[in-house]
């Protein structure tokens, strides 16, 4: 087990540079989750990690170590691909133990750490067929036995979940989590999905266009953006970003929102000097659905809750909840009633914001105003 | 009149049913018609084939002008059949196949799997050498075999060979790898597997259709090739194709046909046995290379 430290790095192809200088480090035992829309050189990262790609400048130490130059086998990592990649020609066992034999360990002691990881992975039943035999989910299993059995370092998933089908994702999602608690081995994992994201991490790095937006705890991530990309990015259904106009009354700052036809709404902001600066301006207000209720699901434990009449044009029964869409700033936005709520479309009907839970971003530079 | 028989089958009438028949059947004879008039004459007398009709079947079955043109009849200057020649083509070929195949399958795999700068630029130039024909290459062929000692050597005609053959080879073994998934590569590194490991191991065990479709290819073509066996080969060197010549165009003597149709049987036979043998794998390789999955 090992720390990961990222350092300045850098990674072009060609002329076309991908990641632009990332630094990021995630502690012994962690579990560090890269995730960024397709594109964003989430995976160019965890390859460079790997020595799979080799870096342009900058860092990764290992521990204390620097593994700069190292070959892929010397780095004591294990990957687990998204394609599995199992070789197709070799049974599972023959998959698990590859890397074993490799190093020329003996049989005995090869058998030993098979069994031991068949009966982690329950995969005990499996051992003497091919990949091509395999469910998809089997094939995961797989896949995570030949990357444990080497008890390395670091463990590095590249999108593993990405292709099994809705069900298995959750079951394998728990798996992994459980996984990790057990052993407490440090893992990198890459996703697109942010619900992954979320439920797996210790801490998430979000990436666009080969640089780090932040790198945060989930709970950092998720109710403190640093941007408009991060906000949006993380959750579902997304944050509300909601055009608005600041105002000042009565020495207090608010903000101005365009609701149904010539309507408007207007909501108390926080009073800081990086607001002031933005006063007769307009800022862009995020709110999460979840703190957009009907009064009666409204957080009881939240000491400011603004209520207003919105006007509800659709709702979307979800079974646990329903979706009231209602048209502010111009869009339409999304608030997450009690699945029971009564709604009456068409109608204006009191809408709680949890104003705790709100954030305001610079629409120009589309970061966060604190 | 259209009811479904297979799915991927186009539903035709009956009368248009039997004139693909007619079309595909009056081809079938038209392409075998040579091999029957080969095989009947071969074993016919000379007498029959002298007097009679090329496509009529033998009167009376004889091997003796296989006999002949396997072991007795007279090639150049010794009456040694085509046997000794028949023994240096599977020489030479055997090992050209091999070695061409196995070098190609090492260039397929380094062009897809170990990219370095100038590497599409490089397999342009092997494509090139698929094209380039025979006859540019003698002379330079033959000063290289007589700088390395090989001149009329069947160690020459292997060399010949391999690097003629090898611009077949890696294309079609690059085409194959391109399809097959690299992370399986990386996995195997990440297993700490070396280059040849990873080559053994890994891409040579699922490479089973393009080995078949190369190995077909090579062969067939090694075999059949004339104008490097006349050229390069020497006394003791000469393989079959060249040798069935100078039994045909032996000029002095009678011609005896029907051991000439013996003798191209034999020298045909090998390619046509790995054709039989081994075309439908022939087919699914060209095939496998093509469709992912």
């Amino acid at each position: 087990m090992a720390s990961l430290t990222i350092d300045k790095l850098t990674k072009s192809f060609g002329s076309v540079e991908v990641l632009k200088g990332i630094d990021l480090e995630i502690e012994d035992g962690g579990f560090l989750v890269l995730v960024g829309p397709s594109g964003c050189g989430k995976s160019t990262l965890l390859n460079c990690i790997a020595g799979l790609e080799k870096t342009t400048s900058g860092e990764i130490r290992i521990g204390d170590r620097n593994v700069e130059g190292l070959h892929p086998s010397k780095r004591d990592i294990a990957m687990v691909f998204q394609s599995y990649a199992l070789y197709p020609n070799m049974t599972v066992r023959g998959n698990i133990s590859f890397g074993m034999e490799i190093r020329g360990i003996d049989k005995d002691e090869q058998q030993k750490a098979i069994d031991e990881v068949a009966d982690m992975l329950q995969i005990n039943e499996l051992l003497d067929r091919k990949p091509s035999q395999l469910s998809g989910g089997q094939r995961q299993r797989v896949a995570m036995g030949r990357a444990l059995v080497r008890h390395p370092q670091v463990f590095l998933f590249d999108e593993p979940l990405s292709n099994l089908d809705a069900k298995l994702r959750v079951d394998m999602r728990t798996e992994i989590k459980r996984l990790h608690s057990r052993m407490g081995t440090t893992i990198v994992y890459v996703t697109h999905d942010q619900i992954e994201a979320l439920t797996l991490a210790t801490k998430i790095a979000v990436l666009q266009d080969g640089y780090l937006q932040q790198a945060g705890s989930p709970d950092e991530i998720y109710n403190n953006p640093v941007n408009i990309f991060v906000a949006d990015f993380m959750g579902s259904p997304s944050m509300n970003l909601i055009d608005s106009t600041l105002v000042e009354r009565d020495g207090q700052l608010e903000i101005q929102i365009a609701g149904h036809g010539g309507s408007s709404i207007s909501l108390p902001a926080p009073d800081t000097p990086d607001m002031r600066a933005h006063l007769n301006g307009p800022v862009v207000f995020g709110i999460r659905p979840e703190a957009m209720t009907d009064p009666d699901g409204a957080d009881r434990t939240s000491p400011h809750i603004e209520t207003r009449d919105c006007f509800i044009e659709v709702s979307q029964p979800a079974g646990s909840d329903t979706f009231a869409l209602t048209p502010l700033g111009g869009k339409e936005c999304i608030a997450r009633f009690r699945a029971d709520a009564k709604i009456e479309l068409g109608a204006f009907t009191p809408i709680s914001f949890n104003m705790t839970k709100a954030v305001f971003f610079d629409p120009q530079t589309t970061n966060r105003i604190r | 009149m259209s009811h479904p028989s297979q799915e991927n089958a186009i539903n035709a009438g009956s009368l248009t049913r039997i004139l693909i028949y007619t079309l595909l059947i009056f081809f079938v004879i038209y392409y075998l018609l040579p091999l029957w008039v080969m095989v009947s004459n071969s074993l016919k007398t000379l007498d029959e084939i002298r007097g009679g009709d090329m496509l009529a079947p033998p009167k009376a079955i004889t091997l003796e002008p296989w006999r002949q043109a396997w072991s007795q009849t007279q090639i150049g200057v010794e009456a040694t059949g085509l046997k000794p020649y028949f023994i240096n083509s599977i020489i030479m070929v055997v090992p050209a196949v091999f070695l061409s195949t196995f070098l190609g399958a090492l260039n397929g795999y380094v062009m897809t799997k170990w990219e370095f700068p100038g590497v599409n630029l490089i397999f342009g130039l092997m494509l090139l050498a698929c094209f380039i024909p025979f006859q540019i290459v003698l002379i330079p062929m033959a000063r290289i075999l007589g700088m390395l000692g090989l001149a009329g050597t069947l160690g020459g005609l292997i060399l010949v060979h391999t690097v003629y053959g090898l611009g077949f080879t890696t294309l079609f073994f690059r085409n194959y790898y391109a399809a097959f998934p690299t992370e399986l590569v990386r996995a195997a590194q990440i297993d700490g597997a070396t280059f040849f490991q990873v080559f053994w191991r890994i891409l040579i065990p699922s490479s089973g259709p393009i080995i078949v479709v190369t190995i077909i290819w090579q062969f067939t073509n090694v075999w059949n090739d004339f104008l490097f066996g006349a050229s390069f080969s020497g006394y003791d060197s000469t393989p079959i194709t060249v040798a069935l010549n100078n039994l045909v165009n032996s000029s002095t003597g009678v011609k005896e046909y029907n051991v000439h149709f013996a003798g191209a049987i034999l020298a045909a036979l090998p390619t046509l046995i790995v054709y039989i043998v081994s075309g439908r794998y022939f087919v699914r390789g060209l095939m496998a290379g093509a469709v992912k999955g």
